[in-house]
Order: C-alpha cells, then sequence, then structure tokens
C-alpha cells in the first residue's frame, strides 16, 4: 500500500475530526470499532490480506477490460501462479479510475483529479498489456481480434469489460450516443447542454452536475421556486443507491445556502421500492419523510424535451384484475402512460448495457451480459471463460463491492480448473452499497441474495453514520486502490 | 384416513393443463398416514412421496383414470394442499405467487430495476421444466420374468 497517500488521507480524516473537536480514538469508541478495523481489519468490509498458495498450473490467460475487476484478478492472478502468462486489453488510460467517488465530485466534495488514476501504474509486474479494444470474439478457436485487428488466442479467457451507458436511447438525448464512465465524453457532455441536465455516471458528466446544481441552488436561494428532479432507470444498474445519494447531496448543498425551502426535490424510482432489502427500503422511505422529499415509484425515463425542459416518463402502474378461478387469486393487470413533467434540474440515471462486441458475439446472451453461474463465475457454455464485474450476468453485482468478493473466487476457480481440479469457490452475492444521505452520514447497506442485511460492522446498519462518512471520504479508496489493485484486499 | 385429490390432465399437444373437475378420495393404511404427517408441511415432498408411490399410482389406474394406460396427469391438490399455481401460473398472477416461484427458483431481483413482467417471464421459462417433473404418466405394469436356474 501507499504509506504516503495513507498519511495524507490519515492527516486529511484528522482534520476533518478535530474541527469536531475529537480524535481519531475518541472517534472510534464513539463508532464502537477498532481503528484497525476502519483502516483496515478483520471483517467483510476491511482490507485484510488473505494468505495466497502458489500453483504451478500453467496456460495463457488474457483479460479483457483493465478496469478494477480486471486489474484487480490481473494481480491476485500474479500472487497465485507461479509461472503466470497474463494479458490485459484495456484501451483507456484512466480506466481505474475510482468510479464510487463520482457521487462525490458531483456535490463539489471531490474533484476530478482526486478519482483519476492511470491505468499504466497499476499493471502488476509480469503483465501484458495491449492498449486496445477487443471487437471479436471466436470461442470457439480460443481467439479474439481488437480494433487495430491483432488476432489473440488465449487458454483462459476473463471478461472484464464493464458496461455502457446507453444515454442514446432517451429520446431527445440521442446525439449523447454511448459513454463510459471514464475517459472522453465530450458528445455526452454536450448532448446534455447547459440548461440543468447532467449526469454522475460518468467521471467528466460529474463534474458537470456539480456546474449545474451550484447554479440551481443558486437560483432556489434568490427565491425562485426551483425543481430538482431525480431518475432511474428500467435496466440493470451499476450502483443502484447512486441516483438517491446524489439527490441526498444536493438536499445538503440546499440546506448549507439556506435555499431548500424554495427547492422541491422528486425521485422517480423505476420499480416499486427504495431498495430489494426490506430494511433498508423502510429505513430510505423514513428518511425521505424526514426530509421532505416526493417519490413517485414506476416511473422510467424515456424522452427529454432539452428546449422546453419537460422530463417524459413510461409511468406504470397495476390495477386488481379480474378472479382467476384456477389460481384462486385476482389477477393484477398491468397499465402504463406517458407522463410529461416540468423540471428544473435534471439528473438522469442512463439506461445500463453490455458493450455491442460482447451482446452481439457468442460470449454474450440474448440480453448482452456474459452468461455465467452466478457462483463460479464460470461462462455457462465456455468452460474456459469467466467474467467479473458490471459485464457478468449475475444479480445484484454491479458495485465495487461485489467485485470486490468476485475476483478472489473468480482466481480461485481459474487456478483449479488449470489445475484439472473441481471449482470450489462460491460467490454468494454479497455487496455493498454506502448509502450517503447527506454531507456528513452515511448507511452502510451491506446485503447479499439472502436479500438481509449483511453488517460487517458491530452496528445497526439501518443507522446513519458519520463514521461511515469518514470510512466513505477517507477509507474505501485506499483500500480500492492499493488493497484490491494489488491483488490482496 | 381418507386423502382429498384433485387432479389436472395433461395435454401434450397443446403444451396445457385442463381441472379434472371431479374430487377423488383415497384411503390410506396407517402407515401411510404416519408418512403423510411427516410429509404434510413439506409441499414439494409431499407430491413427489405419492407420485413415486406404487399405492398411489395402482390407485388411479383402478379407480380414477381405469384403461388410461399413456394418459399424462398432474396432483392439483392434495388435501387443499394446492400445486395448482405449477399449471396455471400467469405473468398477471398476483404477488404471493410471484414471491412463492421467486423463492422456489432461486430468483434474485435487481434491488431496483426489475419489472414484474421480468420476473414473470423468468417464473415461466423456470416453471416449462419443472412442470415436467410433476407430470404424471400412466405406464403398463412391467411384469418381471423370473428363469427358474437350470
Amino acid at each position: 500500500m501507499d504509506n504516503k497517500y495513507i498519511d495524507n488521507m490519515l492527516v486529511q480524516m484528522d482534520k476533518d475530526l478535530s474541527s469536531k473537536g475529537m480524535s481519531r480514538r475518541d472517534a472510534m469508541k464513539l463508532a464502537g470499532v477498532s481503528a484497525t478495523l476502519l483502516m483496515g481489519g478483520a471483517t467483510n468490509a476491511s482490507a485484510s490480506t488473505e494468505a495466497t498458495t502458489t500453483s504451478k498450473a500453467k496456460g495463457k490467460i488474457v483479460i479483457v477490460g483493465g478496469g478494477l475487476a480486471g486489474m484487480s484478478t490481473a494481480a491476485r492472478l500474479t500472487l497465485n501462479l507461479k509461472n503466470p502468462d497474463i494479458t490485459v486489453i484495456e484501451p483507456e488510460k484512466l480506466s481505474v479510475s475510482y468510479q464510487p467517488g463520482q457521487t462525490l465530485i458531483g456535490a463539489g466534495i471531490w474533484d476530478e483529479d482526486d478519482i483519476a488514476y492511470n491505468r499504466d501504474d497499476f499493471v502488476p509486474d509480469g503483465v501484458k498489456l495491449i492498449e486496445d479494444r477487443a471487437i471479436a470474439f471466436d470461442p470457439m478457436n480460443n481467439k479474439l481480434t481488437t480494433a487495430k485487428g491483432q488476432v489473440i488466442s488465449y487458454d483462459y479467457l476473463i471478461v472484464a469489460t464493464g458496461l455502457q451507458l446507453n444515454f442514446e436511447a432517451i429520446k431527445g438525448l440521442e446525439s449523447a450516443g454511448r459513454a463510459y464512465s471514464s475517459g472522453d465524453n465530450s458528445k455526452l457532455l454536450k448532448a446534455l447542454g447547459d440548461n440543468g441536465i447532467c449526469s454522475i455516471y460518468t467521471a467528466q458528466g460529474a463534474t458537470k452536475t456539480w456546474e449545474q446544481m451550484q447554479k440551481y441552488i443558486a437560483q432556489a436561494k434568490s427565491g425562485k421556486k426551483t425543481k430538482f428532479i431525480f431518475t432511474d432507470t428500467n435496466t440493470p444498474i451499476k450502483c443502484g443507491g447512486a441516483p438517491k445519494k446524489i439527490m441526498y447531496l444536493t438536499n445538503s448543498r440546499l440546506k448549507e445556502e439556506g435555499a431548500r425551502k424554495n427547492a422541491q426535490l422528486v425521485f422517480y424510482p423505476n420499480g416499486g421500492k427504495m431498495f430489494g432489502v426490506p430494511e433498508y427500503h423502510d429505513a430510505i422511505v423514513e428518511q425521505f419523510k424526514r426530509e421532505g422529499f416526493e417519490w413517485h415509484y414506476r416511473h422510467n425515463l424515456v424522452e427529454v424535451d432539452v428546449e422546453n425542459k419537460i422530463a417524459v416518463f413510461d409511468s406504470k402502474w397495476q390495477e386488481k384484475g379480474p378472479w382467476d378461478p384456477m389460481m384462486k387469486d385476482f389477477e393484477v393487470i398491468a397499465k402504463h402512460e406517458k407522463l410529461r413533467v416540468p423540471y428544473d434540474f435534471l439528473h438522469v440515471t442512463p439506461p445500463q448495457i453490455a458493450p455491442r462486441e460482447i451482446g452481439e458475439s457468442d460470449i454474450g446472451s440474448a440480453a448482452g451480459w456474459v452468461p455465467v453461474n452466478k457462483e463460479t463465475l464460470q461462462h455457462i457454455k465456455f468452460k474456459n471463460i469467466f467474467a467479473i464485474g458490471d459485464i457478468a450476468q449475475v444479480p445484484m453485482g454491479k458495485t465495487g463491492g461485489s467485485v470486490r468478493k468476485q475476483y478472489k473466487v473468480l482466481v480461485k476457480n481459474l487456478v483449479a480448473l488449470m489445475e484439472g481440479k473441481k471449482l470450489t469457490a462460491k460467490y454468494e452475492g454479497y455487496t455493498v452499497c454506502p448509502l450517503i444521505t447527506g454531507i456528513g452520514t452515511v448507511m452502510l447497506a451491506e446485503f447479499d441474495w439472502t436479500v438481509k442485511p449483511t453488517p460487517s460492522f458491530p452496528l445497526d446498519p439501518l443507522v446513519e453514520r458519520w463514521i461511515f462518512w469518514l470510512m466513505k471520504v477517507y477509507a474505501l479508496k485506499p483500500m480500492t486502490m492499493y488493497g484490491m489493485l494489488s491483488g490482496k484486499a | 384416513m381418507q386423502i382429498k385429490f384433485e387432479l389436472v390432465t395433461y395435454d401434450e399437444v397443446l403444451d396445457k393443463f385442463e381441472l379434472d373437475e371431479n374430487i377423488y378420495l383415497l384411503e390410506i393404511d396407517e402407515e401411510q398416514e404416519k408418512t403423510y404427517n411427516l410429509l404434510k408441511n413439506t409441499d414439494l415432498h409431499l407430491y413427489n412421496w405419492f407420485k413415486e408411490s406404487d399405492f398411489f399410482i395402482d390407485w388411479i389406474k383402478k379407480e380414477v383414470y381405469p384403461s388410461s394406460i399413456g394418459k399424462k396427469f398432474a396432483i392439483n391438490s392434495i388435501n387443499d394442499i394446492g400445486f395448482f399455481r405449477f399449471y396455471f401460473f400467469k405473468v398477471t398472477s398476483g404477488d404471493s405467487h410471484y414471491d412463492y416461484f421467486k423463492k422456489l427458483f432461486d430468483i434474485h431481483e435487481e434491488s431496483q430495476w426489475q419489472d414484474r413482467e421480468v420476473v414473470g417471464e423468468e417464473i415461466l421459462k423456470a416453471l416449462a421444466l419443472k412442470k415436467q417433473e410433476l407430470i404424471i404418466e400412466l405406464k403398463e405394469d412391467v411384469i418381471q420374468e423370473i428363469t427358474q436356474p437350470s
């Protein structure tokens, strides 16, 4: 781990604590946890280093995608294989940038430099990097082709391309095209314009969000009633908590400026609840009531009338249908209609899809994602292919927290496969959403496929805590950048 | 003890179940009653016990569907414990049926995005396989020839 970075981070954290008249030790006491726990103890949310064994297994491993998932997997493989032969294919120079920080950029707490990391600084020793994009896959012959025409063969393939943000699927934003979280998003920024539309789902978009947020907070402060709208999407979503986090942070900034009374904050979830885990759903609803937010379930943004500042939603609802004598129950009839909602500030959560080269290849499913056994992460058809992170067809698995569990499972299973052994490691669906509920408070929502809270800390997981804010702002980034990306945490 | 059965017949060509409007009563002996009491709250284990039991199949062949070799049917209810949702589930069916199948088929909803219709289609896909396991086909009795050693 980079000691200089950690030292800087601790200095910042201590400053933050002393402004509240506390020492780090006092803060830990208050939270009921030890300092080692916050900075990397032996819990699910910690940066613990696990003992690894080195295998003599051989084989050419190609990893498509060098973001957090791909590069962490490469790093861990180098720790687990005696003679690793690993190639990572990644065209984007800032691919390992720290995406969870985009929410903080959107609220002016961090800036883009705080999350921008150079891919080349994180390529593990001995791993080859090809600066290119894989565009065609031939899994029957264990080959792939890159955009520059290079044909690359492999014995084992790991797909870690991430997903694309499909802004062009929203009518009125077609010119935005599709975007990735990092890299050049000038086309997207141009399409969003300078009239209140924004999205934290890209790093540059997050900066724009902060610009637009300040503009409309100033409008509210001037006494004009101002409507802030936050949308959701009807596709699988990376960090499902992000649309709510930016809403909470907007609320905080409005309060800081004394402008909250002139602002109307409305959230439009696509589904019929705030969160898949009932306990967290209930807690969020209570927070929404407390903060005076409005919300309307089952609304999917389908169009933006940029000129007239109107968001068009596909509004869905259910009605009680006729009695079904065979099922001994009433049917449920789905209805929907278009709803036009004027806005001043519109935060867009884009539809999210698999990159075309995956969705249209033999390794992708009909829905585009790579179909894997959700526990072993092995492709359901091609046994020498694995997928990890946003591109893997795994329920609830599109967060950095999920990847942190997945990459260890994948490496264990891949090494087992290379040794001709059974795949025994299992991903159990763990994911984590540090739900920022204001500047200074976070509810740490951890859960897995049991759809129950699975807290790593001996604290009530439904309570919003300052200690988790400190963890979000100071500890999770180094844990990710220097723990996970070294293959150890 | 008497057990009350409702049955559904299966039309292979149409891939469709139809309710047999009759109620059938089966008398079980003491040993079978003990097993029934052990399994009555186990949902599909109860179903499979009857499905795999000779006394049940023999009763069906003799009393319920005589001279019907090749007939395919399934159990709709056993003493009012219903299995009807396996045969008649639709995307428009009520939430309780969704909850039952999500648990049975290990379907995990994404935290926010997944529409009821998407889950419904996934259930129907899983049901297409599951219902094949529940269908009972009446077959000829196998007569084993016992040859005397010479």
